[in-house]
């Protein structure tokens, strides 16, 4: 071991037996550049291959529970704003076409349009997180956070017989109108409707889903905003600009998964 | 199309990083396409196709992914076998839900009521199924409550 790290200190910054010249951004494990790059993103892939199995857990929930339970999939679904969800989707579409041009432009060297590129992707994920901030506060204001409407009826001592909790209404069974118990409730079109106690399913698989999927987000603008900092650093040339490159892939990969969470939890369902 | 198979008979190997790079314009096309493709599925979610609108928001979703995939992440212009990584993801989710979806079709039907799952033939528990609510703890206790369909439908008929 002391023979290896001698021979390793003493050739620093050296290219040891390598005939060709080593830039500096070239890892001594590497030949060439291009040896680094294609190890780099087979990497990245595999990292997203095991992103997608991640979120393939709660995308099996959803398939099972919705298989089981289409009609109260299809009533709970009508509590989401299309609308939001949409804008949402073409915001974190323009984003990952800021994130496209933003390693074209570092492929090409062209340093501040790299940098603006960037601030804009980052500037997107904000903006989606504020309208996901508006649609979160404007779900739990009605109660359909699993847990205030949605309690297990083992724990529902507190709420009484047709109590009113917040805009949600639990009537229960010993009620005329429960069989064996509804949570009333106003959705997305202004029509009161009488969810199946079971909808918690499907605003938990949201909550869960889209939640993840926000913690994607702010990693993703981490990321970024470490790619940002090294490039005004200026540590990428048209040679070597691979943490664009794979950041860029990681912020994509949130648009993919969104591309699905969008019509699997908003559109999906009969239209009223 | 003509650069890139300049680059693929290119036999010179100088060990340098060689990516495609697509034009600008090529970038903004792409998006556009795929906000078309985002306003045809919200279009499309206000008719009802029945068992196949699932289907269709699927369908229109994978094109979209694809497009994301080819040409923002590069995988077109890229090593073939981180294709075949990303996609085999897919292979093993889709082993992941059919899977578990065989094993819990076989385990009895959803009891539109109380929760959980029944044996059609007996209305008992199915075996290794769903657990009920509590809720059908009140029907065991003798008063035995109205059937509904489960839809919003039902319920509102119980209302009057």
């Amino acid at each position: 071991m002391a023979n290896v790290s001698e021979v390793v200190a003493g050739a620093p910054g050296s290219n040891g037996d390598h005939a060709h010249p080593h830039p500096d951004f070239l890892q001594h494990h590497f030949d060439t550049p291009a040896q680094q790059f294609a190890a780099a993103k087979l990497g990245m892939w595999v990292f997203i291959a095991t992103e997608i199995l991640m979120f393939g857990g709660l995308f099996c929930a959803y398939a099972i529970w919705r298989a089981l339970e289409p009609d109260v999939f299809d009533q709970a679904h009508h509590f989401l704003n299309k609308i939001l969800g949409a804008t949402n989707t073409v915001v974190l579409l323009f984003s990952s076409l800021t994130a496209a041009l933003a390693v074209r432009s570092a492929q090409l060297g062209k340093r501040t349009q790299t940098s603006i590129y960037l601030v804009v992707t980052i500037a997107c994920a904000c903006v989606f997180l504020v309208v996901k901030y508006f649609e979160y506060s404007h779900k739990i204001h009605l109660g359909l956070l699993p847990g205030h409407c949605f309690g297990h009826p083992g724990f529902s001592g507190a709420i009484q017989s047709g109590e009113e909790t917040g805009t949600c209404l639990r009537i229960h069974a010993d009620q005329p109108g429960g069989s064996p118990e509804w949570v009333r409730a106003v959705d997305e079109d202004g029509h009161v409707q009488l969810l199946s106690p079971r909808a918690n399913m499907f605003f938990a698989l949201y909550f869960v889903m889209t939640g993840l999927h926000g913690l994607h987000v702010l990693i993703g603008m981490t990321v970024l905003g470490w790619v940002l900092v090294k490039n005004i650093q200026g540590k990428f040339s048209t040679k070597y600009f691979t943490p664009v490159d794979l950041g860029a892939l990681y912020w994509h990969l949130v648009d993919l998964v969104w591309i699905y969470l969008f019509p699997l939890l908003y559109l999906v369902g009969k239209p009223e | 199309m003509a650069s890139d198979r300049s680059h693929a008979h290119a036999p010179v190997d100088d060990g340098a990083v060689h990516a495609h790079i697509s034009k600008a314009q090529f970038y903004w096309a792409i998006f556009g396409l795929l906000v078309v493709l985002t306003i045809i599925t919200v279009k499309v979610s206000y008719y009802d196709f029945g068992s196949l609108n699932i289907v269709v928001a699927l369908l229109i979703a994978t094109i979209k992914a694809s497009l994301v995939a080819a040409f923002f992440m590069h995988l077109r212009h890229d090593n073939l076998f981180n294709t075949i990584a990303f996609l085999s993801a897919f292979l093993f989710l889709s082993l992941f839900i059919l899977l578990t979806y065989d094993d819990l079709g076989r385990r009895g039907q959803i009891d539109n009521d109380y929760g959980g799952t029944i044996q059609l033939d007996t209305g008992l528990a199915a075996p290794g199924g769903l657990p009920a609510t509590s809720a059908t703890a009140n029907e065991a206790s003798g008063e035995a409550a109205p059937r509904s369909a489960g839809g919003k439908g039902g319920g509102a008929e119980k209302k009057e």
